[in-house]
C-alpha cells in the first residue's frame, strides 16, 4: 500500500483582537476565494464578520515562473 | 444552533428612483431591459456558433458557453451569462479577469481576441478555451464578451485527452497562457501554429475558431448598439446592477439557513495509477447570518493523475449546489458568491497545484464537490432538500481503424454521461440528463453511430435504480454500445463504491452503477440484444462497480470493488459489447409515504419491479407488467399491512 499524506488544512493564523460585530476574541487570517478571486481575510471565526479583505495573489498559491521574468 | 436570521441590508427593491439611477446610472425598467437585451446577446453568439460548428462535441454535445464581463476598475464583474454549460460558466468570471490581468488590459486593443486555457489560470482543462474580445469606447475597455469552447484535442498522450491516467500537466496537453489569436481582427499565425502544431484534428479547430471570432464580433456589436441606445452609464451600471440581483437573492436564500456548522462528504472511488488509494472530499459548510463559508479542510490531496480539479472549479460547483439548494432562481453571475468564501488548502484533489497536480476530469473532482455540499445540507434543509446526482459521467472515449482503413474516434458518447438527478420537492427527479454542474444535451443515437463503427443497442432506464421516497430519484441509464470494430477504449467511471445520489428529507440513495465489457463469442459472430437479468454477467469482463464474484452482477454490500483503470487502454475485439449502468438518482421524503398510484404507475412503466414496489415503497402490486400492463392493481390492504409493519 502506498503511503497515504495526511489531510490538508486551510491555516489559519490567530491574529490579535476582537470582532467589532460580535466582540468574540477569535480572528484568523487566511485566504478564500471569493466572488472577486483570491482574497487575504482576517475573520471572526464565531460569526464570520470580516474585519479586512485584501485582494491575494491573483492566482492564489500559484507563481508563475514567468512572474519572474 | 440559533434562528435564522433575516438580512438587514438595503434591498433594490427599496431603492427610490432616485436612489437606484445615482447607484445604476439608469432607471430600473432600464435596466431591467438591458440586463434581457445582454442575455439575448449571449443566446444569439450561441445560437450561431450552434448552427456553424463542426466539432461534435460542440454540434452534439453543446460544450460552450458565453459570457459578458465588465471592465477592470468595476472588478470585471460577470454580469450576463448564456443558458449552457455550468462548469464554464462558474469559472468565466476569475477566468477573463485573470487572463486579461496577466496580458495587461493597456496592451489589448479593439479587434483583439486573448486565449487562455490553463486550469490553474482559469479553470475546467485545457480542451475548454476561452476566447475573450474586449469591447472599446472611446479608447477605453468597457466591456469584455467571452466564449468558451471545448476543442475536440489539445495534444497530449491521449487523444481527445479524455483519460484518468496522465500523471502531469506535461502529460495532460498543451497549456496556453494568455495570448492573442487575433490582433486588431487580423489572425495571429504563430499562435495558430503553436496550437496546430502540438493537436489532432486540428482541421476541425480550424472552421470552430472562425465561427468563435465571428461569434464574439456579434457579440462586440451587441454590446455596442446597447450602449448607443441607452448609454455607457446605463450599460455600466446595469452590469453592477445584474449581479447584485444576484447577490441579494443568494444573501436572502442563506440567510433562511439556520446557523450551524454543516459537514458533508463524497467518495471518488480511485485514480488512474492504481486502486489502492480512494478520495474523499470532506466539506464543512459554516453559517453565520447572511454569511457562508465553505472550508474544504480534510479533503484528500491531490491525485497521482489528471483526475483533480482546480480551485476554481471548486468555487463553481459551490455556487452550483447552493444555487439549486437555497434558490435557483438565482441569477449565475459574480454575484452569487458575494456572501460565500471557500477556504481551501492548496494541493488537494478540488485545489491542485502544477505541475504534478494535473486536471483533466475536472467535472469529476468538482462534481463531488457538489455532492458533499448537498451531504452537508440536506440534512438541515428538511423539505427544501434536493436528491442527489449519478455523480459520474463514466466518460467513454475511444479510437480505432475501419475496416477500410478509416480511423474513427467517439468521444464521450457511448459511456454513462447522462443520468438521472435526485428528487426535489417538486417532484420525481429526471431520469436522462447530466450532472447537476453540467449543461449538455445528448447526442443524436444515428449521428453517434453514422460517425463511428458503432450499435447503440440499449440506451435506456434501468429498473429499481431511482432511490425510493414520496418522490423518487430519477432512474440510472443504462446503455449497451457494441463496437463493431477493434477499439481502444479509455473508461472513466469514478464513484460506484458509494451512491453519489444521496436522499432529501428522508428518501434513500439512489444505487451505485457499473461498468462491463463483453467480448464476442469464439466465432467472432456479431452478438444480438444483450439481457439485463444477473445471470448475463458471468462471461463479462468488470470494468468498474462492486460485484458479486462469482456472477459479476451487482452486489454493492458483499462485492468486490473493480478498477476502472486496471487496464489504462482497454483494448477491445470487434463486436464487443460496452454495458455502462449509471448510478441512481437520491430519493426526497418517507419511501412508505409515497402515493399509491404513483407506484402503480412505475411498476406500469417499469421504472420499478413489483418487487421493488413492496420492498422500497410497501406497496402490493399484482399483475405483470410485462403480458398485461394495463391489468396491474393495487392490493390496498395488503399495502396497509405491510406499511404499517415496516413502520413499527
Amino acid at each position: 500500500m502506498p503511503d497515504v499524506p495526511p489531510p490538508l488544512e486551510v491555516n489559519r493564523e490567530p491574529r490579535d483582537g476582537t470582532c467589532p460585530r460580535c466582540g468574540a476574541a477569535d480572528l484568523r487570517a487566511y485566504p478564500v476565494v471569493a466572488e472577486q478571486g483570491w482574497v487575504q481575510v482576517v475573520k471572526c471565526q464565531h460569526c464570520l464578520h470580516s474585519v479586512s479583505r485584501e485582494p491575494w495573489h491573483r492566482l492564489g498559491p500559484i507563481q508563475l515562473l514567468a512572474d519572474l521574468v | 444552533m440559533s434562528s435564522p436570521t433575516i438580512p438587514t441590508a438595503p434591498r433594490l427593491r427599496d431603492l427610490s428612483d432616485a436612489e437606484f439611477r445615482a447607484q445604476y446610472g439608469c432607471d430600473r425598467f432600464s435596466a431591467t431591459v438591458i440586463t434581457n437585451r445582454l442575455r439575448y446577446a449571449v443566446e444569439h453568439m450561441s445560437t450561431g456558433f450552434m448552427r456553424e460548428a463542426f466539432s461534435p462535441i460542440i454540434r452534439d454535445w453543446y460544450d460552450f458557453a458565453c459570457t459578458i464581463s465588465g471592465p477592470a476598475n468595476k472588478g470585471y464583474p460577470m454580469a450576463v451569462v448564456s443558458n449552457s454549460l455550468v462548469v464554464f460558466l462558474g469559472t468565466m468570471g476569475d477566468a477573463v479577469r485573470n487572463a486579461v490581468e496577466e496580458y495587461g488590459p493597456e496592451n489589448l486593443r479593439p479587434g483583439d481576441v486573448l486565449i487562455c486555457n490553463d486550469p490553474y489560470r482559469g479553470g475546467r482543462h485545457v480542451n475548454d478555451v476561452a476566447f475573450t474580445r474586449p469591447v472599446f469606447v472611446d479608447g477605453e475597455i468597457i466591456s469584455y464578451v467571452t466564449m468558451c469552447a471545448h476543442q475536440l484535442d489539445m495534444g497530449g498522450t491521449v487523444p481527445g485527452g479524455f483519460s484518468a491516467t496522465k500523471a502531469n500537466v506535461y502529460e495532460n496537453g498543451l497549456v496556453i497562457p494568455p495570448m492573442l489569436l487575433w490582433s486588431q481582427d487580423q489572425p495571429v499565425r504563430s499562435t495558430f501554429s503553436l496550437i496546430f502544431d502540438n493537436t489532432r484534428w486540428g482541421g476541425m479547430l480550424l472552421p470552430d475558431f472562425k465561427s468563435i471570432f465571428q461569434q464574439l464580433k456579434l457579440g462586440e456589436l451587441l454590446v455596442l448598439e446597447n450602449i448607443d441606445r441607452y448609454g455607457l452609464e446605463a450599460y455600466l451600471g446595469t452590469l453592477d446592477y445584474s449581479c447584485d440581483t444576484s447577490a441579494e437573492r443568494m444573501r436572502d436564500a442563506i440567510a433562511l439557513v439556520p446557523d450551524g456548522d454543516y459537514a458533508g462528504s463524497a467518495l471518488i472511488d480511485a485514480d488512474g495509477l492504481d486502486d489502492t488509494i480512494d478520495y474523499t472530499v470532506r466539506v464543512l459548510v459554516r453559517k453565520r447570518g447572511e454569511n457562508m463559508e465553505i472550508d474544504l479542510s480534510g479533503t484528500s490531496p491531490q491525485a497521482r493523475t489528471c483526475i483533480n480539479c482546480g480551485v476554481l472549479d471548486a468555487k463553481t460547483a459551490v455556487g452550483v449546489a447552493l444555487t439549486m439548494l437555497l434558490d435557483p432562481k438565482v441569477p449565475f453571475t459574480s454575484g452569487t458568491w458575494r456572501n460565500v468564501d471557500l477556504a481551501v488548502p492548496p494541493g488537494t484533489i478540488v485545489s491542485s497545484l502544477p505541475p504534478d497536480g494535473g486536471i483533466m476530469m475536472f467535472w469529476e473532482a468538482s462534481g463531488a464537490v457538489a455532492s458533499a455540499v448537498f451531504d452537508a445540507l440536506n440534512p438541515v434543509l428538511g423539505h427544501q432538500g434536493v436528491g442527489g446526482d449519478y455523480g459520474s459521467t463514466n466518460t467513454h472515449n475511444a479510437s480505432g481503424v475501419r475496416a477500410d482503413g478509416t480511423p474513427w474516434t467517439s468521444a464521450t458518447q457511448c459511456g454513462g454521461e447522462h443520468g438521472p438527478w435526485g428528487a426535489t420537492l417538486a417532484g420525481d427527479g429526471d431520469s436522462y440528463t447530466v450532472l447537476f454542474t453540467l449543461n449538455n444535451l445528448d447526442p443524436a443515437t444515428e449521428t453517434i453511430e453514422r460517425d463511428s463503427p458503432v450499435v447503440l443497442l440499449r440506451k435506456e432506464h434501468a429498473i429499481d435504480t431511482g432511490g425510493a421516497g414520496v418522490f423518487r430519484g430519477g432512474a440510472a441509464n443504462l446503455k449497451d454500445a457494441l463496437w463493431l470494430t477493434a477499439g481502444a477504449h479509455y473508461l472513466s467511471p469514478f464513484r460506484t463504491k458509494e451512491a453519489s445520489g444521496v436522499g432529501a428529507n428522508g428518501g434513500q440513495a439512489g444505487p451505485t452503477g457499473a461498468m462491463w465489457l463483453f467480448p464476442p463469442g469464439d466465432d467472432g459472430a456479431t452478438p444480438g440484444l444483450l439481457g439485463t437479468a444477473a445471470d448475463v454477467y458471468a462471461d463479462s469482463i468488470p470494468v468498474a462497480g462492486v460485484l458479486d464474484p462469482e456472477t459479476k452482477a451487482l452486489d454493492p454490500v458483499d462485492g468486490r470493488y473493480h478498477y476502472f483503470a486496471a487496464e489504462q487502454v482497454w483494448a477491445t475485439r470487434p463486436n464487443t459489447i460496452l454495458r455502462c449502468l449509471t448510478n441512481g438518482g437520491g430519493g426526497w421524503g418517507d419511501p412508505l409515504q409515497r402515493d399509491l398510484e404513483r407506484v402503480l404507475a412505475d411498476v406500469r412503466n417499469e421504472y420499478v419491479s413489483v418487487a421493488g414496489a413492496a420492498r422500497d415503497h410497501g406497496v402490493v402490486i399484482e399483475g405483470d407488467p410485462r403480458s398485461d400492463p394495463e391489468g396491474l392493481r393495487i392490493d390496498h390492504e395488503a399495502s396497509a399491512q405491510l406499511r404499517a409493519r415496516r413502520s413499527a
